[in-house]
């Protein structure tokens, strides 16, 4: 059967063998890295340098990042992390780190995008770092609640979910996907002449769908109009023919639509032959500018808005938006315009707010980042996006601001405003 | 009335979908007796090499597609040859292991070289369409149902006709009788796994195409044509091809009328209602519709 | 079919070859193996002590699959489903009824053991590939099921899971011994390797039990086994019941450690996980499954821990490598499977033997 049935037992012990001795030595290091140094001396400033604690060795803070960087989730997971580590090259680079001297370091870590693996490996760099700046997933979130209760640790779901807002220690850094929801409709329905029209949902069967039709279902209420049928699909369909037939057999005029990009572009792909041509809004997750390079194009920059957050990407017009284009081409030229990649980007710019303020108050240990976050009253973005009023939990409030695109391919990204950044009183009044 | 028929085509260019990976997993399984796990990672590997030549290299599509029928056809070849040859005989569920190790090998090196962005695949066929009375057909359904019966027509005339498909015919009755009427019965293996590999990739272009529409994701789908190799029965080509339309229709059917009349059985039953179609027809039908019954002896 | 091939020193009777503890040098080494067991805990970091948790965990649910699989040559393809079932009526018996720790955890395999009583009856028509892909729908049907029987599961949100695991006064999430506090993990650590023992050893027991032998002539030949008197119908639901209450025990275990369960979590991917433990670890052993749990479950994240420092790896999400630490770490282990497979396959369980083996007869290589 085999011609070296030794040589290959030998190879696969050698392996396991080779592993276990690589993991001793792993072992060693870590040891190593933990293992304080002097900080410096001659601090001067009111609140005392912060003391070395875990995650903070007197000179480099460390930043966890839980996010799924393998496997096919790593289409979000991998932009993300890519936002934050752009960002923090940045604070290190021109900014010598948190308050001029202490540069920051995310230690990243690949979830798989399951909650298991996601807790071992919270496990692992718990005690490596002050706080974790991005936790992507809203089970795995879920998931590290009660263990961050216990340890005590800050963290910030990568995840537009309106559960986050309230709690203890979490930082959620971007207004839950209800918010766009409910003012792109306020816009549709009250500046765009939508009124009477019949109001449709397609929506993807997980958590990111559901959180669309809720924040549909409080503009419905608020705005006053029915919604005529709501269909879903799971991720990976590949037919939407009787999705499609049905949003037009119920005489479907404006179509929600949660999806991710391939699942929207087979939607709007059977659609345009079917010739059925609503107006599709769809939540910014779904695009990306490849769904328009072919045939669609028309069909997109006719019939199709997003409902975003933020300026018009690579709007260099706006000094904090040529601040991202100009730092993603230095450290990520690769890197094209992402949606995932600005939240990762804002998130670390949220997360780096809370750092100054813990270390203006000398204490990086986890009461310390805790209270600091506390006593923050927002979190600003340099315009790029709505301040989120911050605080303790119960105060806490996301920026009831969206924006509006519809398609143009001749933009970059091929998002051309319709309105940017407004708020509604609607979105105001959606209680989290 | 309109919808119904729109839906029955929509359910049999699906199911054609289906067929084509289907018909992948028949032609290792009738020679070596395997069920290859890898087949999913064949059809996206099929897939971005269509892009690959097709997008990259700028060569016409017709050609990017049948070179990547070849390359797909030499790297399943070459895994029969390195990996699978030394398994021959083992357990059922050793050898599924194996080319479980397979996909998770090959699906990395798909995505270590073209990374996980959705791309275009760049298909001429698009969005154009064709009218047949109120039934609204697009080019890019139309060729994956040519495609699909051309592949089960040249199966069919292979298996029957040629002294090659004698000798696959031979093999997948008795290795050992095989062997000793002298049919290269390692031969037969490594052309199996190649065809196999060419029509994986024909299945990933068809499930590429469209906006957007090419991601790791799409192996996946040879999940979903799991029960439409097992109920047209695990060796036939021709209960694939069926096995696959009939998959296709009833899921777009459940999908159209489920949610209106049968809520009950909760949200997008529709994913799971292969599954049911399958397990309703193997109680019945312990081999499937075309499957060959294993004659047990003592 | 005899185990005892392996053991050079020589078997005079059948009943010697029954017994669980031999000699008495297999007696010390396995209570050897209970002391290291009690002393690892403090000897990992807290990583690796979760770590050890989860391959407990599994090691439960591998001895099960085993049993079918390994036993009776029911391939099942469905072991996730039953874990899910587990962890939600784990989870459900334990926080909306309330009950202790012994009460869930029997409730769990208790559900499992009626689902797989129902699922059984289907092995009998079945078999090979076909019954492999039957369950592989299972899984499907399961993940259905968890998604939308919401009261129960949370649906789509995943639910958390906070129940007791304490025996009476010993609450083994906050364990106190000699005045030393340890950990929940180290907690989880003694509580479910003690499982693993007992799960290990009542397996043991059932395997040279009478139900047992009629297991392995199944699995060799079903119809010769009918043939010489085995009522094939009634030893395939017993593999299947005993199966699947192990998973079911094994999946509450798992929500309750980690306080959260997702319908995400109980797919194909799992069910394959635990094909690989007991194919990895060898088929149709008793030590098997527990090797393969321990392989299955610690080689990937021993893998990460060492390949950022091989030279064409990228050790950021910036790409610049040939492929990504993240990537190398599946690669990896799909080759570490195909390579075991290729030229082991009887498993780490063959390997220990043989390595024995060349010890005990050392200097000599026969």
């Amino acid at each position: 059967m085999t011609r070296h049935p030794r040589w290959g037992r030998a190879l696969a012990g050698l392996a396991v063998l080779a592993l276990l001795v690589a993991a001793c030595g792993n072992g060693d290091t870590t040891g190593d890295t933990s293992a304080p140094t002097a900080s410096d001396p001659s601090g001067t400033q009111p609140a005392g340098d912060p003391e070395p604690v875990p995650g903070f060795d007197g000179t480099t803070i460390n930043v966890g990042i839980l996010v799924p960087l393998s496997g096919l989730p790593a289409i979000i997971g991998n932009p993300l992390a890519a936002g934050q580590e752009t960002y923090w090259s940045y604070v290190n680079d021109d900014l010598g780190g948190v308050a001029g001297k202490y540069p920051v370091r995310p230690v990243v870590e690949d979830t798989l995008y399951e909650t298991g693996v996601t807790v071992q490996k919270y496990n692992r760099i718990k005690d490596d770092v002050v706080l974790f700046a991005q936790v992507m997933g809203t089970p795995h979130n879920l998931a590290l609640l009660p263990l961050l209760e216990d340890d005590n640790i800050v963290a910030s779901p990568a995840s537009q979910d309106a559960i986050w807002v309230r709690e203890q220690n979490l930082l959620p850094v971007i207004q839950p996907y209800q918010i766009d929801v409910i003012n792109a409709m306020a816009y549709y329905i009250e500046e765009a002449g939508g009124r009477g029209r019949t109001v449709c949902a397609i929506i993807e069967n997980d958590v990111y769908g559901e959180a669309g039709l809720e924040g549909l279902r409080f503009a419905a209420e608020r705005l006053d109009f029915d919604i005529a049928t709501v269909t879903r699909f799971a991720l990976g369909d590949q037919d939407f023919t009787a999705q499609v037939t049905s949003l037009r057999s119920n005489g479907c005029e404006v179509v929600w639509v949660n999806a991710l990009p391939s699942e929207f572009g087979a939607i709007l792909g059977k659609a345009a032959e079917l010739g059925y041509t609503p107006q599709w809004i769809a939540q910014s997750p779904a695009w990306v500018d490849v769904l328009g390079a072919g045939d669609l194009r028309g069909y997109l920059e006719e019939h199709v808005w997003i409902a975003a957050v933020g300026t018009e990407p690579d709007d260099t017009s706006d000094p904090s938006m040529a601040q991202l284009v100009e730092l993603r081409n230095r450290y990520r030229p690769d890197q094209k315009p992402d949606y995932y990649f600005n939240f990762g980007y804002y998130q670390a710019m949220a997360v780096h707010q809370v750092l100054e303020r813990a270390v203006e108050r000398g204490d990086l240990s986890r009461d310390g980042i805790i209270e600091a976050m506390n006593s923050l009253d927002k979190l600003d973005y340099g315009g790029l996006i709505g301040e989120y009023a911050w605080g303790p939990p119960e105060a806490r409030k996301p920026a009831p601001m969206s924006t509006v695109f519809k398609i143009n391919m001749d933009k970059p990204f091929g998002l051309e405003a319709l309105k940017v950044n407004f708020e509604t009183p609607h979105a105001a009044a959606y209680e989290f | 009335m309109t919808d119904f028929v729109q839906l029955i085509f929509a359910g049999l260019a699906l199911g054609a979908r289906y067929a084509l990976v289907a018909l992948g997993f028949v032609v290792i399984y009738r020679a070596t007796g395997v069920i290859n796990f890898a087949q999913g990672a064949f059809v996206a590997l099929g897939a971005y090499l269509v892009y690959q030549f097709g997008t990259t290299w700028a060569l016409p599509f017709a050609l990017a597609v049948i070179l990547a029928m070849l390359v797909s056809a030499g790297v399943g070849a070459g895994v029969e040859r390195v990996v699978l040859r030394r398994v021959i005989g083992r357990p059922v569920f050793a050898v599924i292991m194996i080319t479980v190790g397979l996909l998770f090998l090959l699906e990395q090196f798909v995505t270590s070289v073209w990374g996980h962005q959705s791309l275009n695949l760049g298909d001429p066929w698009g969005v154009s369409t064709a009218s047949i009375g109120t039934l609204v057909v697009s080019h890019r359904d139309v060729w994956t149902l040519v495609l699909a019966g051309v592949v089960l027509a040249g199966f069919f005339a292979v298996f029957r006709y040629s002294g090659f498909g004698l000798a696959m015919r031979a093999t997948a009755l008795d290795q050992e009788a095989a062997m000793a009427r002298g049919i290269d019965v390692r031969r037969v293996f490594a052309a199996s796994w190649a065809i196999a590999g060419a029509v994986g990739a024909l299945a990933g272009i068809t499930i590429a195409s469209g906006a957007a529409g090419l991601n790791p994701g799409i192996g996946l789908i040879a999940l979903a044509a799991f029960p439409a190799m097992i109920l047209g029965g695990l060796d036939s080509p021709l209960g694939a091809v069926l096995g696959g339309l009939i998959i296709g229709v009833t899921q777009t059917l459940t999908a159209g009328y489920q949610p209106q009349y049968a809520a009950w059985l909760g949200e997008n039953f529709y994913v799971v209602m292969p599954f049911v179609v399958m397990i309703l027809i193997l109680m019945v039908r312990p081999f499937g519709l075309f499957g060959t019954k294993e004659v047990a002896r003592l | 079919m005899s185990r005892s091939s392996a053991n050079p020193v020589m078997v005079r009777r059948h009943g010697d070859d029954l017994r669980l503890f031999p000699t008495r040098q297999k007696k010390v080494v396995y209570a050897a193996l209970v002391v290291a067991a009690l002393a690892l805990p403090f000897q990992l970091s807290g990583f690796w002590t979760s770590v050890a948790v989860y391959a407990g965990i599994a090691a439960i649910g591998g001895i099960g699959l085993n049993l079918l699989t390994g036993f009776t040559g029911q391939v099942s393809l469905g072991h996730a489903a039953f874990l899910g079932a587990g962890a939600y009526a784990g989870a459900y018996v334990g926080s909306e009824l309330g009950m202790p720790f012994v009460v869930w955890l029997a409730a769990a395999a208790l559900v499992g053991a009626v689902i797989g009583g129902v699922i059984g009856p289907f092995a009998l028509r079945l078999r090979g590939s076909y019954l492999a892909i039957i369950t592989l729908g299972l899984v499907f049907l399961g993940q259905h099921v968890f998604q939308n029987w919401t009261s129960v599961t949370g649906g789509l949100n995943g639910r958390s899971i906070r129940i007791p695991v304490a025996i009476g006064p010993v609450d083994f999430a906050d364990l106190e011994v000699l005045g030393h506090q340890l950990t929940r993990d180290q907690g989880y650590f003694i509580l479910v390797w003690a499982l693993v023992a007992l799960v290990a050893l009542t397996a043991k027991n059932i395997v040279r039990s009478r139900a047992g032998r009629a297991m392995q002539a199944v699995r060799d030949r079903d119809l010769a086994a009918e043939a010489i008197g085995v009522h094939l119908a009634r030893t395939k639901v017993l593999a299947f019941v005993l199966s699947s209450s192990l998973a079911a025990a094994a999946g509450a275990l798992l929500g309750s450690y980690q306080r959260f369960v997702h319908p995400g979590e109980f797919s194909l991917v799992l069910s394959i996980m635990y094909i690989a433990i007991i194919v990895v670890g060898g088929v149709g052993t008793t030590f098997g499954p527990i090797l393969g749990a321990v392989f299955i479950t610690g080689v990937p994240r021993l893998i990460e821990s060492v390949s950022d420092r091989l030279p064409f790896v990228a050790t950021d999400t910036a790409g610049g490598g040939l492929i990504t630490v993240y990537s190398l770490n599946w690669a990896i282990f799909g080759l570490l499977i195909i390579l075991f497979l290729v030229f082991e396959p009887r498993g780490l369980a063959a390997m220990w033997i043989r390595l024995r083996l060349y010890f005990r007869s050392w200097p000599f290589s026969y």
